[in-house]
């Protein structure tokens, strides 16, 4: 009888099940896919630039279980606030608090085990979906990922089936501990906290002493790797958790203190909104501003790894473009792109030797990248000094015929002007004066080299162009390289290698925001009903809509600024963790950013508008 | 003479689209309310008290008619301009208090001083006085789940009032109390009424509260049925209403 009227009732309240069914099944869904990549280890070890990856995913599931059970314990202490008032009222009819108790129990438990088979099929096309969708941005063929990975789907299974046992069990416990009458009357019952002043005082300095040897782990990662992994994680995030519990209650606390605020228009109201159900809001904020820490982390670290392959890339070449004897059709092209400096040298071709006119490479000595021996600045652009007396120089230590070619000049020839062995095999270099280039019975070639803003812009010619040169090397050495040693060369290779790791950086950053998006939409959602009453009974005393609509817009800025603000802090500091693996690890940094913060911002308006159509009176 | 503080001019209300069947929950209502007077309107339930009150409060919309408050004519208002009124002019007492409980006694009662922009200096004294007005003084730092019933109309009452209010509207504001906290609140709101001229419209269906009124509308089907005013103590005047409810009651099931 008790289960048909539960059932009953749990029809009547559809829509606050489907919100609480969304929550848990999208935090399903995400735990799933970020552990496909966590678990698959070949995967990870095949596709990944950094070392430990494997290691860090350990870490990663390590915080993300974490963030998951406090998200978990406040879901579903939704279902009792749900159905105290309910379960009282047959215990009144007088159904024994055993049976109470035990729906409560099974109810939670049953919601649990929907949203775990409902997220388990979301997850899995989720992880295709996204997958298959950066894979094909990316030109990143990935394989060994499977987005039906046997092992984290019984990892998930596990997790989650124990955290939703452990949730039954308390919510169970809660209701057999609470008499008939609090039952009855559990929703004008408020659960302000008076926080205690030592409390207070006790959790702000936890907050800050953890999150500072969190930051200086992370800032240090060089030197304590595996360990400074685990010391930012192990503090960082409890450090979170106690700003959100401790200093941020605190902080509105303070700002309601102050009357000449407080007492301004609907102040009073939106402050106590936002401090009245603090304790709830502290958890839900700290997991919020974990998951932005981690999902803009991901993305911030994948696209740098992204914009570091240009950067590695320029590390040794000076220019961005080289070309072997130059096509009409090349040359024509050319005309239209905006070159910086752009130099033709002649040079000949024997059997032994490449030569170049000392003539053209005078006239236009190139620039060359030279190691620094400084960490900040690996390389630094010089031009060669334009030292050449002799007739004959040579890099052939072997011969007596000439001088010995400068390094500079070494340099600029094997790396800028491509006079390398992938191209000409063990042939000689030699710069030589006009009379002795004259002697030389062969064919003047040319080689065009040039500097442009952004080289990616043209990387459809400089793929033929690469591929003819490819050709142009099998005629001179009688094999096909596998590369030149181009510019264009380094740069897809290294794009290749760090694709998987920009490939997770982005699929991680894609799962945790939308995990961010669906504990934000929850907390909300779930709590806009008991706001109805409010709402109405201030427009009965005379309150503009405005100034209804101002007041949901402020408490929600509070509410989306702080976690906002302290996930983006934990995001900048955390970066330094690749300054070891990356050259500049904040290049462009402020694309992530802004991407993040135009949808977070409009995120924040779309709660604002749902939320008033909610809770805001009609007319 | 003295001012009127509400008139009402035929005013009718109709409920339902003309097309469908339409329903007369107002029909040719009229009368007036003069500054200090302390007002009752009675009637079995259904016969239009609510209505009235949410015509009265602006909250709802008169199909036909006209109602002045305070010498302002509603019936024309914009939505912005009733909000304002209603914060300006009108103090509101629910049977279900309707207090914020998340806001403090204190903060619930400084609300409509803090929504007209009083300035925080000005707050306190104006919600001290009016709380001492209460007998609530000791309560003003609690929030509402911690006070009694009693308690908690009596904060409603003195946020109804803190903000001096051209009339106080109150909707069964006994409804949800016992016999002994209902009889205070009536006699405080006699003595607010008596001895600081607040002007009352009480709409309520219990004989004994109305009893303290000075006048009392009684509406059946949606029109004034009877109008009684007190003449002798309040015992006759109990009596008095309850034999013109015996007479609606008879009407009604002849």
């Amino acid at each position: 009888m008790l289960v048909k009227l539960l059932s009953g009732s749990m029809k009547k309240m559809w829509k606050d099940y489907l919100v609480l069914l969304f929550g848990l099944t999208i935090s399903i869904a995400i735990f799933y896919m970020f552990e496909t990549l966590a678990q698959n280890k070949a995967f990870l070890e095949a596709n990944a630039l950094i070392s430990s990856i494997v290691f860090v995913f350990h870490v990663g599931t390590f915080i993300l279980g974490l963030v998951t059970i406090f998200y978990i314990f406040y879901a579903t202490s939704f279902v009792l606030s749900l159905r105290q008032k309910e379960l009282g009222m047959y215990m009144t009819l007088g159904a024994k608090k055993g049976k109470v108790t035990q729906m409560m129990f099974l109810e939670t438990l049953v919601i649990g085990i929907i949203s775990l088979i409902i997220g388990l099929i979301v997850g899995v096309g989720l992880s295709e979906g996204i997958a298959r969708l950066l894979m094909s941005r990316l030109d990143f063929s990935g394989e060994g990922f499977q987005p039906l990975y046997a092992s984290s789907l019984w990892t998930t299974v596990i997790f989650y089936m124990i955290l939703f046992l452990l949730t039954a069990i308390v919510n169970a416990i809660r209701v057999a501990r609470k008499s008939v009458l609090e039952l009855l009357h559990a929703d004008q019952k408020a659960d302000n906290k008076v926080i205690k002043g030592w409390k207070t005082f006790v959790g702000t300095l936890f907050a800050i002493v953890l999150i500072t040897f969190g930051y200086f782990a992370m800032i240090n990662m060089g030197e304590l790797a595996h360990v400074g992994v685990l010391i930012a994680a192990a503090t960082v995030t409890p450090g979170t958790y106690f700003f959100f519990m401790a200093m941020l209650p605190f902080i509105i606390k303070r700002i309601k203190g102050i009357r000449s605020i407080n007492e301004k228009g609907l102040n009073a109201f939106t402050y106590a909104q936002l401090d009245f159900r603090v304790s709830q809001l502290s958890k839900v904020l700290g997991t919020v501003a974990m998951l932005i820490a981690l999902g803009l982390g991901a993305m911030t670290a994948g696209l740098s790894f992204y914009h570091n392959t240009e950067i590695q890339s320029s590390l040794t070449h000076s220019y961005d473009i080289k070309v072997h004897q130059p096509t009409e059709e090349e040359l024509t092209e050319m005309e239209n792109w905006e070159f910086e400096e752009r130099n033709l040298y002649s040079y000949r071709v024997t059997d032994d030797g490449v030569y170049f006119s000392k003539h053209d490479l005078q006239a236009n000595p190139p620039m060359i990248k030279e190691f620094t021996g400084n960490l900040d600045e690996l390389t630094e652009e010089v031009r060669v000094e334009n030292n050449l007396s002799a007739s004959i120089y040579t890099n052939d230590e072997e011969t007596d015929n000439g001088e010995t070619m400068p390094e500079q000049w070494q340099t600029a020839l094997r790396t800028e002007l491509l006079a390398n062995f992938y191209m000409f095999g063990d042939r000689s270099l030699y710069i030589l004066d006009q009379e002795k280039w004259e002697e030389i019975n062969a064919e003047t070639q040319t080689v065009l080299i040039g500097k442009v803003d952004n080289f990616t812009d043209y990387t459809d010619t400089l793929e033929e162009i690469e591929n003819r040169h490819l050709q142009l090397a099998l005629e001179f050495t009688g094999e096909e390289p596998l590369t030149t040693g181009s510019k264009y060369a380094n740069y897809t290779s290294l794009k290749s290698l760090a694709n998987g790791t920009i490939f997770m950086g982005l699929f991680l950053g894609v799962a945790f925001l939308m995990m961010m998006a669906s504990v934000l939409m929850f907390k909300l959602l779930s709590s806009a009903t008991a706001d109805i009453g409010r709402y109405q009974m201030l427009r009965k005393i005379g309150v503009r809509q405005a100034k209804l609509k101002k007041s949901i817009y402020k408490e929600l800025f509070l509410v989306f600024l702080f976690p906002g603000l302290i996930g983006l802090v934990h995001v900048l500091i955390g970066m330094e963790m690749f300054s070891f693996l990356l050259i500049e690890p904040y290049t462009k940094i402020w694309i992530p950013i802004s991407l993040f913060l135009v949808i977070y911002g409009l995120y924040y308006w779309l709660t604002v508008k749902m939320y008033q159509r909610i809770v805001l009176p009609k007319g | 003479m003295t001012k009127s503080v509400v008139n009402v001019e035929n005013v009718q209300k109709i409920f339902g689209k003309k097309s469908e069947n339409q329903y007369k929950a107002l029909d040719n209502v009229s009368f007036t309310i003069k500054e200090g007077e302390f007002v009752g309107i009675m009637g079995p339930s259904g016969a239009g008290k609510t209505t009235l009150l949410n015509v009265v409060s602006t909250l709802d919309k008169a199909t036909s008619g006209k109602i002045e408050i305070a010498g302002q004519d509603i019936t024309d208002m914009k939505q912005n301009q009733l909000a304002d009124f209603r914060s300006d002019q009108l103090g509101f007492i629910f049977q279900d208090f309707n207090l914020l409980e998340n806001l403090t006694v204190y903060e619930n009662i400084a609300l409509p001083l803090s929504l007209q922009g009083v300035s925080s200096k000005k707050i306190k004294p104006l919600v001290t006085q009016v709380a001492e007005k209460l007998g609530i003084k000791s309560i003003l730092a609690k929030y509402p789940v911690t006070i009694s019933g009693g308690q908690k109309q009596r904060a409603a009452a003195a946020r109804a009032l803190v903000h001096e209010p051209a009339i106080v509207l109150a909707d069964e504001p006994t409804g949800a109390l016992d016999s002994k906290n209902a009889h205070s609140l009536m006699k405080t709101m006699e003595h607010l009424n008596q001895y600081h001229d607040v002007s009352i419209m009480l709409v309520t269906h219990d004989p004994l509260s109305a009893s303290y009124c000075e006048r009392i509308l009684f509406i059946q089907d949606g029109t004034l049925y009877k109008e009684i005013t007190k003449s002798g103590d309040q015992q006759q005047f109990h009596q008095q209403i309850l034999n013109v409810l015996a007479e609606l009651t008879s009407i009604q099931s002849s």
